[in-house]
């Protein structure tokens, strides 16, 4: 009895020790970066650099930091806390960089830059958001103002007119449209009441596009996975998720007709071809929304994905590596990326990340 | 008049145990609805868990998706060291409050702690955690170890201190009284007598505590953060296996879901290790007494 008691108690200590003997790394590199670099220990300093955000980017973080590391030894943790929260968090200073599905509003701006001056947005990837949806058809089309309608509540069943009309020859069920929409606030949602928004006057004066919004009709679920899951087990249900989800759930998605009046199947290519236009009139602050792009293979409902950082960063060995990061993650760090269902950067919009990433100042 | 009531008595006897069995039946189908669950998760997690358990999960670090292999032995080292963190400050400070609150505790000041106690037990993880957070995280300017193991410390903190209190008050009164009655100071009799005696009581309850925070995922999410790789202290983010299952669960991959699967039902086996770990120990300690 005691002898294990003993056996249970050295087990913790060492545990304990094990755990501060952590502690030998240098503990806040805020404070003393120039201890760091004068350590003995370690011949070119890496600190670790910490991110937080959009659920969207994370599996694309975790192959493109991977190669970061692998060819400059520093390490990148990114956890996916929610486009919002990456935000929050950077206005807070716990993290590096946030990283967000959309760009800062006007109120998150004011708290950021009350916190740490202006902020950089810094687009790294872009995305095409599926329509899933339940029922024995392929290819359902859909265009715009039909998809307000049905987020709206004014399309209540499959066989209605005007998605009849879309679909000639398709015999559709008279079963009731089950409408699925994300119970959290989201980048995912932000693309997709833009893209309402852009297309449907009715919805851009009753709902607006934001990332959280006043739901007339249907059920939410938390996160992607929540509404991806939700449109796999309910007939006849629709709901909006990156594509990847539609992938690699073998979930039908709908074919949509876009700005040129084509009928474009969301894909990887379809998001590159949207953003290609998006690069041409691009803001100076990056902050681009290409809803409803222009071009006949361009697919409608795609968005960026930002890494948002301060652009003073006091600390010169995590600015420093800051700098680095973006500048491989925009351009070495966009290849393959395709096969995750991202899509890579147009060259001329790797062009201007470089030189939003240049008016970035390290240690002043 | 007393003749009939007793007739009365024996007839219903038979719709007394009628009564009787079917209560019976009741209870004893209400006490299998209760652990069907118990059985459904622990068949589920291990159908599911099966798949994807192999050496790389508890040796190698997480690969990027598309990759095959790799592992989350960070997720499972970051646990522990968050174990670490928590005992060592919920242990003393537990223990020596359900030492105080059994053996010195009197009064109005004592029974308010043991109140405190209970409320303590109450409050949702989720809410522990923001406390670690404000007042850890955000000071620091870091996600960090040292905040998750405290988070973690304060969920275990009131279940030491009261299995600790009702470990020692099931010591014998007249042990202690035999031991004061030689001229043991009340001190040395509590050290050297009672606490010996109820230790049995304590290692269960800390047993507990540490099977209870193990799975705990709310609070760690916004103190212990998560990571990718090994941690690099107390002050910086740390990895943890509930937040890492967490992370794949969510996550559109087929190759992530299987290791989140596995990670579970190696969690759930180290929590089902320990639970008959406390049984074992506490039937030793009292077969060793003879009680």
């Amino acid at each position: 009895m005691s002898r294990k008691l003993l056996i249970a108690g050295g087990f913790s200590v060492a545990l304990v020790a094990a755990a501060c003997g952590g502690s030998a790394v240098p503990p806040s590199a805020g404070a003393t970066s120039s201890a760091v670099a004068g350590s003995p220990a370690a011949a070119a300093p890496k600190v670790q650099l910490t991110g937080a955000g959009s659920s969207f980017d994370a599996p694309l973080f975790s192959k493109v930091f991977k190669g970061f590391q692998d060819k400059t030894g520093i390490r990148v943790n990114y956890q996916s806390i929610g486009s919002g929260g990456g935000v929050e968090q950077l206005t807070k200073k716990t993290v590096d960089f946030g990283a967000s599905d959309f760009p800062l509003n006007d109120e998150q701006t004011k708290a950021a830059e009350a916190a740490g001056g202006p902020v950089v947005h810094v687009p790294v990837t872009m995305g095409a958001v599926s329509i899933g949806y339940n029922l024995p058809i392929d290819g359902l089309k859909l265009d715009g103002p039909t998809l307000s309608g049905i987020y709206l509540g004014t399309i209540k069943k499959w066989d209605d007119p005007a998605i009849a009309a879309l679909n000639p020859g398709v015999k559709l069920p008279s079963t009731a449209v089950a409408v699925v929409h994300r119970s959290d606030g989201s980048g995912t949602t932000f693309i997709f009441t833009s893209y309402l928004s852009a297309v449907s006057p009715d919805w851009k004066s009753k709902i607006g596009a934001s990332g959280s919004v006043n739901w007339p009709v249907g059920i939410g679920a938390k996160g992607s996975e929540g509404v991806s899951g939700q449109v796999t087990n309910t007939p006849g249900a629709i709901g909006y998720f990156e594509l990847a989800y539609a992938k690699q759930n073998n979930i039908k998605s709908a074919v949509m007709k876009n700005a040129a009046g084509k009928f474009v199947e969301p894909s990887v290519q379809g998001a590159a071809d949207a953003g290609a236009g998006a690069a041409a009139n691009m803001p100076s602050d990056l902050k681009a929304v290409f809803v409803n792009a222009p071009g006949d293979t361009s697919y409608p409902i795609s968005g960026f994905s930002w890494i948002v950082v301060f652009q003073k960063q006091a600390d010169k060995v995590k600015g420093q590596e800051l700098v680095d990061m973006l500048s491989y993650v925009t351009t070495a760090g966009q290849q393959g990326v395709d096969a995750l269902y991202y899509a890579p950067l147009p060259k001329a919009v790797q062009d201007l990340d470089a030189k939003a990433i240049k008016t970035i100042t390290i240690g002043q | 008049m007393q003749r009939a009531l007793v007739l009365r008595r024996t007839r219903s006897i038979t719709r007394r145990l009628i009564v009787d069995r079917a209560m019976a039946t009741l209870f004893a189908l209400a006490t299998v609805i209760a652990v069907a669950p118990l059985v459904l998760v622990v068949a589920y997690i291990v159908v599911n868990g099966v798949r994807g358990i192999d050496l790389d999960l508890v040796t190698k670090l997480p690969a990027p998706v598309g990759e095959a292999g790799g592992g989350m032995a960070n997720a499972f080292v970051g646990s522990a060291i968050l174990i670490a963190i928590a005992s060592a400050v919920a242990l003393p400070v537990g223990i020596l409050a359900g030492v105080y609150l059994s053996e010195f505790g009197r009064g109005r000041f004592a029974a308010t702690l043991r109140f405190l106690t209970d409320v303590l037990t109450g409050i949702p993880s989720i809410v522990v955690g923001i406390v670690a957070y404000t007042l850890v995280v955000v000071p620091f300017r870091s996600f960090s170890a040292l905040s998750g193991g405290l988070a973690l410390s304060i969920i275990m903190i009131p279940t030491v201190t009261r299995t600790t209190e009702e470990a020692l008050k099931r010591v014998p009164t007249t042990i202690r009284e035999a031991s004061l009655a030689l001229g043991v100071h009340e001190w040395k009799t509590v050290l050297r007598i009672v606490i010996p005696t109820g230790l049995g009581g304590i290692v269960t309850g800390v047993m507990l505590a540490i099977a209870r925070i193990s799975g705990e995922t709310a609070p760690l999410l916004f103190t212990a953060f998560g990571s990718s790789f090994w941690g690099e202290g107390p002050l910086k983010p740390i990895a943890a296996v509930p937040l890492q299952i967490f992370q794949y669960a969510i996550s559109p991959y087929k190759e992530w879901h299987d290791q989140a699967w596995a990670a579970a039902l190696v969690l759930m086996l180290f929590v089902l290790v320990l639970n008959v770990g406390i049984r074992s120990v506490t039937r030793t300690g009292f077969q060793s007494r003879g009680v």
